[in-house]
C-alpha cells in the first residue's frame, strides 16, 4: 500500500471514527432548564448588535453636546466679561472727563477771586 | 413541520435575539450534534461533554446579540466549546477507562466500517495534545479546511497543518505499532504483505 493511499485510508477512517453523535432528544430542554435556573438578570438575551452600536453613538454624540455647550457657556463669559471691561473703560473715561471739568471750574474760580482781591 | 422548522437560521437567529425562547431553542437543536460531538471527542466523557456542550449553549443565549451571522454562529460554537473542552482538560483530572469505554459504546450511530478501527482511533486521539486533537476533530468532523481551523483555534496556518501533519503520523504509527501481522487497519482487511 502506498504512502499517499494509507494517508487516505486513515483519512477516511478517522472521518468515519469521528462522525457526530446525538446527544439526544432531551438536549434542549436540559439547556432551557439551566437557563431557567439562572438568575433573572442573566436570562435576557444580550442587546443586540444594533443597539449596543445606537447607545454608543448617543453616548458619543452626548459627550459632543456636552462639550459644544460647555464651550459655548465660555465664549458667552468671555464676551460678558470684555463687555464689563469695556463698560468699566468707558465710566473711567466718562468720570476722568467730569473731573477735569470740574477741577478746571475750580480753578477758573480761584483765578478770578484772586484777581479781584489784588485789583482791589 | 412547525413554524419554526420552517424558519431559516438567519431568522432563528433574529428572533434569538430579540428575546424568542422557542427560537433559540431551535437552534440548540440545530447545532446540538457539532457542538456535543466536538465536546466529547474532546473530553472522552459522556456525562462531562453533555455538562459543558450545555454551558456553551447558556454562553450562547448570553451572548447572543455579539453573533452576526449563521457562518458566525457555527464558528463562534466550535471556538467556544474547543476553548471550554482544552481549559477543563487543563483543570480536571483524566477520565478513568471505564468512562471512556461509555463513552465510546455511547459515542457515535452503528458503525459502517471496522468498529474495533474506529475505537482504537478513537482512543489513539484522545491520547493526543488538547491543541492538537482540537485540530484533528475540527478536520475530519467538522471537515473545515486549516485556513478556518487558524482561525477558530487563532493559531497560524502553518501550525495548524504541522499539527495534522504530527498527529496523521503518529496515528499512523501507533496503528502500525499494534498490528505488525500485517492488519491492514484502513480497511479491516488482512493483507499479504
Amino acid at each position: 500500500m502506498s504512502d499517499e493511499r494509507t494517508n487516505h485510508d486513515l483519512e477516511q477512517s478517522l472521518r468515519a471514527a469521528l462522525r457526530p453523535a446525538d446527544p439526544g432528544a432531551d438536549f434542549p430542554a436540559g439547556v432551557l432548564a439551566r437557563l431557567a435556573a439562572e438568575p433573572a438578570r442573566t436570562l435576557r438575551p444580550a442587546r443586540s448588535l444594533a443597539t449596543a452600536s445606537w447607545l454608543t453613538f448617543a453616548l458619543a454624540a452626548s459627550v459632543v453636546l456636552g462639550l459644544f455647550i460647555a464651550h459655548e457657556r465660555q465664549v458667552r463669559r468671555t464676551e460678558q466679561g470684555l463687555e464689563a471691561r469695556r463698560q468699566l473703560i468707558q465710566a473711567l473715561r466718562v468720570t476722568g472727563e467730569k473731573l477735569e471739568l470740574a477741577s478746571r471750574a475750580v480753578n477758573t474760580t480761584e483765578h478770578s477771586t484772586d484777581s479781584l482781591h489784588s485789583g482791589a | 413541520m412547525s413554524g419554526e422548522q420552517a424558519w431559516t437560521e438567519g431568522t432563528l437567529l433574529e428572533r434569538a435575539i430579540a428575546g424568542d425562547t422557542a427560537a433559540f431553542a431551535a437552534l440548540v437543536r440545530r447545532h446540538q450534534r457539532s457542538v456535543y460531538s466536538l465536546a466529547l471527542r474532546m473530553l472522552a466523557d459522556r456525562f462531562q461533554a453533555e455538562d459543558l456542550a450545555q454551558e456553551v449553549f447558556l454562553q450562547l443565549f448570553r451572548s447572543i446579540g455579539s453573533v452576526e451571522s449563521e457562518a458566525h454562529l457555527a464558528f463562534w460554537l466550535r471556538r467556544v466549546t474547543v476553548n471550554r473542552a482544552i481549559d477543563r482538560l487543563r483543570r480536571e483530572p483524566p477520565v478513568t477507562q471505564a468512562a471512556l469505554a461509555e463513552a465510546d459504546a455511547l459515542a457515535a450511530e452503528p458503525v459502517h466500517v471496522d468498529p474495533i478501527l474506529e475505537r482504537r482511533l478513537r482512543a489513539l486521539l484522545r491520547e493526543l495534545a488538547p491543541a492538537a486533537r482540537a485540530v484533528v476533530l475540527l478536520r475530519y468532523q467538522e471537515d473545515l479546511d486549516p485556513t478556518e481551523i487558524a482561525r477558530t483555534l487563532k493559531m497560524s496556518r502553518n501550525t495548524v497543518k504541522s499539527h495534522l501533519q504530527r498527529s496523521l503520523a503518529t496515528l499512523r504509527e501507533r496503528l502500525g505499532e499494534e498490528d505488525p501481522d500485517g492488519r491492514s487497519w484502513a480497511t479491516g482487511e488482512r493483507t499479504l504483505t
